[in-house]
């Protein structure tokens, strides 16, 4: 059975900060500003990056419940897929924090290849004229394999929508991507991929 | 182990099951105009105006894309696995329940042999299929059939016995049983083969007619033992074993090609019926390496060989053609 999840706690907290902001805005700016998503004026903050997850499980003959381990699983894969967005997306804006942060999310083997990918599983060149992104929609359903009671690899297709805003405006990123993924003694780590990004078809 | 274009290895994640398009009317979505709408409304108190926005205006006020911040890239990548890897995989004639064939799968005799060795890298391999009937040289066991080796000391020994004949280190095995294969290939829905002659053969209950098809376990397992009747005996029976595997590897492919999640059900399917010793993430890397080799990369090679007799026991005798086949192998020459 599917298991459903997100991050919501957290992002009511910052929602209540957001609120704030745009008030503070409010009354220091006046309301003949244009949308955020489409100004070129200050960036607006970050959002909350809220990963809404479906988790299923498939476990050997006298292991874990299906169920059982789908919920054991999937505030991992929630704090990962969160770790790789925020290092594609969130901080990689401005270009200043390197990759090295997403490229460790990826198996030793497959890490080269990611390096000369980087277009296609992140925000990539375009991060150095993006000053802020404020993530949108992000989803994932994702696959685990057990291996007696812990998991050992999952298959993860993660859709992510957010809105970068650049010096000459605001547009939106995309990243649709099917990931094969390793349980390690370090967490989850990347093994095998298919992505792409930029404009929808 | 890298692909660049347009078209990703496999099919675009659909949005997941349950999860509604951001323009529809779901409870995130409801959630989402009551956040707006609060917004809206306080922050225009607060600047002392009221102003009358409806939610479907905000949002498409926002939803308008003002520029293009990336254009579109696609990209893939499969482990980059060095060196050449060399897999053993038997088919026991024992462990297998529904056949009456008790015992410890990996004690058994081995019906079916097959070397498969696969270079990563140049994204090729060779399926070599040995007759299990093989008078081969055993360490310790003196000269006796290549299928006896398990018996004798177990997946290891059978690893030596093949490490002695060929001159390759062999890095891994992989055990299953009649029961096994049946299972295997029922459970990931069939394989899709190349049978290549009609097949009447009542001993191994094999009725099959020339050309590609989808076996199901039975067709499968009687596809890969049937040889009594069959004009090149045992070595046709080692070929149609080498086309299993080449089939199977197929239809991984396609399946996975359709829905990625299928490795899972693979890896799972043989985490249940297959005795290994390959530690589960080299499994995970080697099979998304097969997924990217075609199975026309890989040539399916029966041993040279010719029937004989010893001590009075019908055997196979490997042809100095298999000694130069293992040789070509050894130069790193698979092709």
């Amino acid at each position: 059975m599917p298991i459903r999840s997100n991050s919501k706690g957290r992002g009511a907290g910052i929602a209540v900060v957001l609120v704030a902001l745009l008030l503070a805005a409010g009354c220091t700016s006046g309301a003949g500003g244009q949308a955020p998503a489409s100004t070129a004026g200050p960036p607006a903050p970050a959002g909350p990056l809220e990963v809404e997850l479906v988790t299923t499980a498939k476990v050997p003959p006298g292991g874990p419940s299906a169920r059982r381990a789908a919920q054991q699983a999937a505030p991992g894969l929630q704090r990962f897929l969160d770790r790789y967005l925020t290092a594609a997306y969130v901080d990689a804006a401005g270009g200043e924090a390197g990759w090295d942060g997403l490229l460790g999310l990826f198996d030793t083997p497959v890490r080269a290849s990611a390096r000369k990918q980087l277009d296609a599983l992140s925000l990539g060149a375009a991060a150095t004229e993006v000053s802020a992104v404020r993530p949108g929609r992000a989803s994932a359903r994702a696959v685990v394999l057990y291996g007696g009671k812990r998991p050992e690899a999952a298959t993860v297709r993660l859709a992510f929508d957010g809105t970068a805003d650049t010096a000459q405006g605001s547009g939106r990123v995309h990243l649709r991507s099917a990931l094969q993924l390793l349980a390690t003694g370090e967490g989850w780590r990347i093994a095998a991929f298919d992505s792409r990004t930029g404009p929808p078809k | 182990m890298t692909r660049n274009g347009p078209a990703g290895r496999w099919s675009v994640p659909p949005p997941p099951e349950g999860a509604r398009d951001p323009r529809g009317d779901g409870p995130a979505r409801r959630r989402a105009l009551a956040w707006v709408a609060a917004i809206g409304l306080v922050a225009a108190l607060a600047a002392g105006l009221v102003v009358v926005v409806s939610p479907r205006q905000r949002a498409s006020a926002q939803d308008a894309p003002a520029l293009t911040v990336q254009k579109a890239h696609a990209g893939s990548a499969a482990p980059a696995l060095k060196g050449r890897i060399v897999l053993l995989t038997v088919g026991s004639d024992s462990g297998a329940p529904k056949f009456g064939r008790g015992g410890a799968v990996e004690r058994g005799r081995a019906d079916a042999l097959q070397l498969v060795i696969v270079d990563p890298a140049k994204r090729r391999g060779s399926v070599l299929s040995f007759p299990r009937d093989s008078y081969v040289p055993i360490p310790g066991h003196g000269t006796s059939k290549i299928n006896a080796a398990m018996a004798f000391g177990g997946p290891r020994l059978l690893v030596a016995t093949f490490e002695r004949l060929t001159g390759l280190t062999i890095d891994y095995y992989a055990v299953t049983s009649f029961d096994g294969l049946t299972d295997i290939v029922n459970k990931v829905g069939g394989v899709q083969v190349d049978v290549d002659m009609n097949l009447r053969d009542h001993f191994a209950g094999a009725f099959l007619d020339k050309g590609r098809q989808r076996l199901n376990g039975a067709q499968a397992l009687a596809y890969a033992r049937a040889r009594k009747t069959l004009p090149g005996g045992d070595f046709d029976r080692s070929r149609h074993q080498g086309q299993l595997l080449l089939g199977g590897l197929g239809t991984f492919q396609r399946q996975v090609a359709e829905d990625p999640a299928k490795v899972m059900t693979w890896l799972g399917v043989l985490r249940d019926e297959v005795k290994t010793d390959l530690p589960f993430p080299e499994l995970l890397r080697l099979a998304l390496v097969a997924n990217e080799i075609p199975p026309s990369s890989i040539r399916n090679v029966p041993v040279p060989s010719v029937a004989g007799s010893a001590g009075g026991a019908s055997v196979v005798h490997l042809q100095p053609g298999a000694y130069a086949l293992f040789a070509r192998i050894r130069a790193g020459k698979l092709s």
